[in-house]
């Protein structure tokens, strides 16, 4: 029972992404059908492809900003605290993968818990 | 029509048509419930706000599956039997600021008066916020009360005790202008 109650969240880092997809088609599904879209998203661990449009800190947490071409929408990615400092590394227009937890879709498509995929790093 | 495509409408019309628009899409709120048996605390960090300053106008929403929790499984609780996130995924706030455009100090104590809307369920609010008003920016916080059975939220019996009747929202909004 207690072990029920302690149960850790899912280990975003070594699980396998159940989607993968570039933010420009997400982007699309959500807009076209909303509802269609956040079946096959909303709860479920994903790896999104896109460039960076912005790069933030609140509250401890860092913010990455994945915009389409048309760059109205765009992909808010939450991440995990132990990939704060490596989001810093990261500059704008750089083209990375993301996975994490989607949430669903306001004015954005939000995720939640994200890491980044080790080889978005050049000097890596 | 969706309660919560009007008010995208509503946001979207905001963004369009006028150039007096304060928006964040970081904005915080998080909720807090205390019992004896434990305390439960949830932070999202995702939440979409925007003021339109020529009317004081102020339109709120959220992801309820953007709460983050500390136990897995208060969340897993919480958006599958609570909160029905997969029916009701978002929470939202169509409001005003009361006497938005009388302010007579950058910093000063505002009411916020609206219709609140969680698990499908509208409800009149009303909540004093702290409101800061500063070049490019406007930042409201403050706390309210959330009587969970105005929502008609279903809390098993055999976990009641663990569930306060009221739950107190904590909100942290800082606004920026609407390029």
């Amino acid at each position: 029972m207690l072990k029920l109650y302690n149960k850790p969240f899912i280990d975003i880092k070594n699980s396998r992404p159940e989607i993968e997809v570039t933010v420009e088609n997400i982007l699309f599904e959500f807009k076209s059908n909303e509802k269609l879209a956040t079946e096959k998203y909303v709860d479920k661990l994903i790896l999104v492809k896109g460039k960076i449009a912005a790069i933030s800190i609140s509250k401890g947490h860092s913010i990455i900003t994945l915009k389409d071409k048309n760059g109205i929408s765009s992909v808010i990615c939450q991440m995990l605290a132990e990939d704060n400092l490596n989001a810093l590394k990261l500059e704008k227009g750089d083209e990375i993968l993301i996975k994490g937890v989607c949430t669903g879709y306001l004015l954005d498509i939000m995720m939640v818990r994200c890491v980044l995929i080790n080889n978005n790093f050049k000097d890596e | 029509m969706n309660k919560t495509v009007i008010l995208l409408l509503f946001l979207v019309s905001i963004q369009l048509f006028s150039q007096e628009k304060y928006l964040t899409k970081e904005g915080y709120i998080s909720f807090f419930s205390h019992s004896l048996v434990e305390d439960i605390k949830a932070d999202n960090y995702q939440v979409l706000s925007v003021i339109d300053t020529e009317t004081g106008e102020i339109g709120v929403q959220l992801l309820m599956r953007s709460f983050m929790f500390k136990k897995a499984l208060m969340q897993e609780h919480f958006n599958e039997s609570y909160i029905e996130s997969y029916k009701y995924p978002k929470a939202t706030l169509k409001g005003f600021i009361v006497n938005f455009n009388g302010l007579d100090a950058q910093n000063t104590t505002v009411e916020i008066k609206g219709l609140l809307t969680i698990h499908g369920v509208e409800k009149e609010m009303s909540a004093m916020a702290k409101i800061e008003v500063l070049k490019n920016r406007i930042n409201l916080s403050g706390t309210f009360k959330v009587e969970v059975a105005d929502f008609n939220i279903n809390i098993p019996t055999i976990v009641r005790n663990n569930i306060a009747k009221t739950i107190k929202v904590t909100f942290d909004l800082q606004h920026k202008p609407y390029k």
